[in-house]
């Protein structure tokens, strides 16, 4: 009687665990199709990155500021007789 | 009765009766002789054939099998690290890698499809009988360019979903701010190597470990699980430079200006923080765009600033009084008979430009007379003035580490004959760098101490306090020259023209003839200005080389003095750097007014 229990126990626990194996293997799978995912993503913000990060410095060239300040905005540096002295 | 009798017997019992009655023809096995062996023997055979080969992969063969089946399906592939970046001291990129792909092909693969190779090389403008060529003598490779570094959008869609073509993540280099700090920066080749300036020297620190992963793929060339990884991806780390892009674009500007309106062959300019020897600006011409250097030759290559020498002429003066004074051979207040105007030192004449009579110290900067610097230098032993040259910095590398750079040329005393002694004494015989002449005048700005230049920004915000700095002049010298070189810049001296309103400013000319084998060139100048600033207190020290100028003017306090004037005017407000002289500047401005 006794070996009985214990062999279908054994039985469901082997089954058991097969079926976990299978469910585990593929949730590994989906995870690791969203990782990549997720790595695509990451890829590509780093691409966007680089490529904000040119057109900061191209705008921001001080050439660029200059000639948009002097040109553009008209500005000026103050000649020595403008400046006033604040105490 | 019938209970005594257990189930089993009676079947037993009914069986019997059964084999008993065996007569009836229903069912005759009949052994048939050789067919029916020969039937055996085949089926037998058979399985015994497949169990051989069965045994014969699974334990013979196994280890071979695997491994071939795992180079089919698993790849070691690499994971992409970048370079690290080169950044001013606030962090403005000065070199920035930015992704890109490389279309790469397989060419056993691609060439079975030639009119999916034809669409590749349409795209990419790549001539299609050449490609073809050219991937037949390579048909035993497995990896052959197409094409590098192309921008990764478009890449991908000239190589989405064709087998055989394949795209490989690489970094390009990119230098935003061009042609202004090119030659600081220098480039790297298309291997992500350093090639020049800090690329080179800060080469490992900058470089890129890219990682190793073993993983799985599908016939179709996707990762489908990942197995280990190799290595890790390790990307380069960042350097913070001590240059201010501001700056360096107001010097690189300034200069620019200059060599052009004197027609000039070159010229270098170095801006240095007087407290704590960091490079704020260093700027040469002619110069090169690090992204386009497809014609570039070596002359636009060069870093003069820390590379070439030449002689400094008058700008060594204040150094010669300088020793004169530690040594005691003189005060401040001492007098000096320059007449009449040359003098010979064994048999050669030490001349200026006219008989100046006697002249204090300050004088003798102020009119830049060589017939007293060369007694002065005359006045020392050749040991002691060549020991105080020394601790100027004099023939010894800056401290940067950079490829390339001179420690200019200062012979040792022991070879130095009585003329070389009086020539030196006002800068000739002797050979320095602009960052050389640059950190030796940061020694009169720093109360006679000696700084190790930096073109790495310093952590710490130093002061002079609690450096660890050479003392090599004395600090009651430093501030009494810092004095006499104010009045250079004054109006009466030779480079009033590198005076700013409102401050003190304090510097030095110098117009050498450029020596030649044998001599020197009769027409051929080098216009020098060195300066410091503000005099109360120096925060800055800026020198300015300016090679073979050819129109309007040749000398220093003309040539080199105004760029001073204009990149320190405009570096002390940025800087925020209080003024010090305010009464010339309301004097100027009622002036105006």
């Amino acid at each position: 009687m006794d070996s009985r229990i214990s062999l279908s126990l054994l039985l469901t626990l082997v089954l058991g665990s097969a079926l976990t194996v299978i469910y585990v293997k593929h949730q590994s799978r989906v995870l690791f199709a969203e990782l990549r995912g997720i790595q695509k993503q990451q890829d590509q913000q780093v691409i966007q990155w680089g490529r904000l990060q040119l057109q900061n410095t191209t705008l921001a060239t001080h050439s660029h500021v200059e000639s948009r300040a002097r040109h553009d905005l008209q500005m000026q540096i103050p000649e020595k007789v403008e400046l006033v002295r604040l105490k | 009765m019938k209970r005594s009798i257990s189930p089993r017997k009676a079947t037993r019992r009914k069986t019997m009766k059964r084999e008993s009655s065996i007569d009836r023809p229903e069912y005759q096995p009949q052994f048939l002789g050789a067919r029916h062996y020969f039937v055996l023997l085949v089926m037998f055979s058979l399985l015994a054939g497949l169990v051989t080969r069965a045994l014969y992969l699974q334990v013979v063969e196994q280890d071979f099998l695997t491994s071939q089946g795992g180079q089919r399906q698993i790849r070691t592939i690499e994971t992409p690290a970048y370079r690290g970046s080169i950044l001013d001291r606030f962090g403005t990129p000065l070199a920035i890698s930015t992704p890109v792909d490389s279309v790469w092909v397989n060419p056993t693969e691609i060439l079975a499809n030639l009119t999916a190779l034809k669409q590749v090389t349409d795209k990419l403008e790549l001539d299609f009988r050449a490609t073809v060529t050219l991937l037949k003598q390579r048909a035993n490779r497995e990896f052959v360019y197409l094409k590098r570094q192309l921008e990764p959008d478009f890449a991908s869609a000239v190589a989405g979903g064709i087998d055989g073509v394949y795209l490989q993540r690489e970094y390009n280099r990119y230098y935003p701010a061009g042609e202004v700090v090119s030659h600081l920066v220098g480039f790297t080749d298309i291997d992500d190597r350093g090639q020049e300036g800090l690329e080179l020297a800060y080469q490992d620190w900058l470089s890129a470990q890219p990682g190793k992963r073993r993983v799985i793929r599908n016939r179709h060339g996707e990762v489908i699980e990942e197995l280990a990884q190799v290595s890790r991806a390790e990307s380069g780390k960042d350097i913070y430079s001590s240059i201010d892009m501001r700056l360096q674009y107001i010097a690189y500007r300034s200069l620019a200006r200059a060599i052009q309106y004197h027609a000039a062959r070159a010229g270098s300019a170095v801006l240095l923080d007087a407290r704590s020897g960091e490079i704020l600006a260093m700027v040469n011409q002619p110069s090169y765009n690090p992204n386009r250097r497809h014609n570039m030759d070596a002359a636009q290559q060069r870093n003069r600033a820390l590379t070439d020498v030449f002689e400094p002429g008058s700008t060594i003066k204040p150094f010669t009084v300088a020793a004169a004074i530690d040594r005691g051979r003189f005060h401040a207040g001492s007098t000096i008979d320059t007449s009449p105007g040359h003098w010979m030192v064994s048999g050669h004449a030490v001349k200026d430009v006219r008989n100046f009579g006697v002249l204090s110290l300050s004088d003798i900067l102020r009119r830049s007379s060589n017939v007293g610097a060369s007694r002065i230098a005359m006045s020392m032993h050749k040991e002691e003035m060549w020991e105080s040259f020394k601790g100027y910095g004099f023939g010894e590398a800056s401290g940067v580490s950079f490829p390339g750079e001179t420690s200019g040329y200062f012979p040792h005393h022991s070879q130095w004959q009585p003329l070389d002694h009086a020539t030196m004494g006002f800068g000739y015989g002797m050979s320095v760098s602009i960052t050389q002449l640059a950190r030796a005048y940061a020694v009169i700005a720093n109360e006679g101490r000696l700084l190790d230049l930096s073109l790495v920004r310093k952590e710490v915000e130093t002061s002079p306090h609690n450096q660890i700095a050479r003392h090599v002049m004395k600090a009651s010298t430093a501030h009494a020259l810092i004095k006499m070189m104010a009045e250079v810049v004054g109006p009466k001296g030779t480079a009033h023209l590198a005076a700013i309103p409102g401050y003190q400013v304090a510097g030095k000319t110098g117009t050498a003839r450029k020596s030649i084998a044998g001599g020197y060139q009769k027409d051929d100048y080098v216009a020098v200005f060195a300066g410091i600033a503000p005099v109360s207190n120096p925060r800055l020290v800026m020198a300015i080389m300016i090679d073979e100028p050819t129109q309007n003017g040749y000398y220093g306090g003309l040539v080199a003095a105004p760029v001073f004037s204009d990149v320190v005017s405009n570096a002390l407000r940025i800087l925020d750097i209080p003024p010090d002289d305010l009464p010339t500047l309301v004097q100027s401005r009622e002036q105006g007014a």
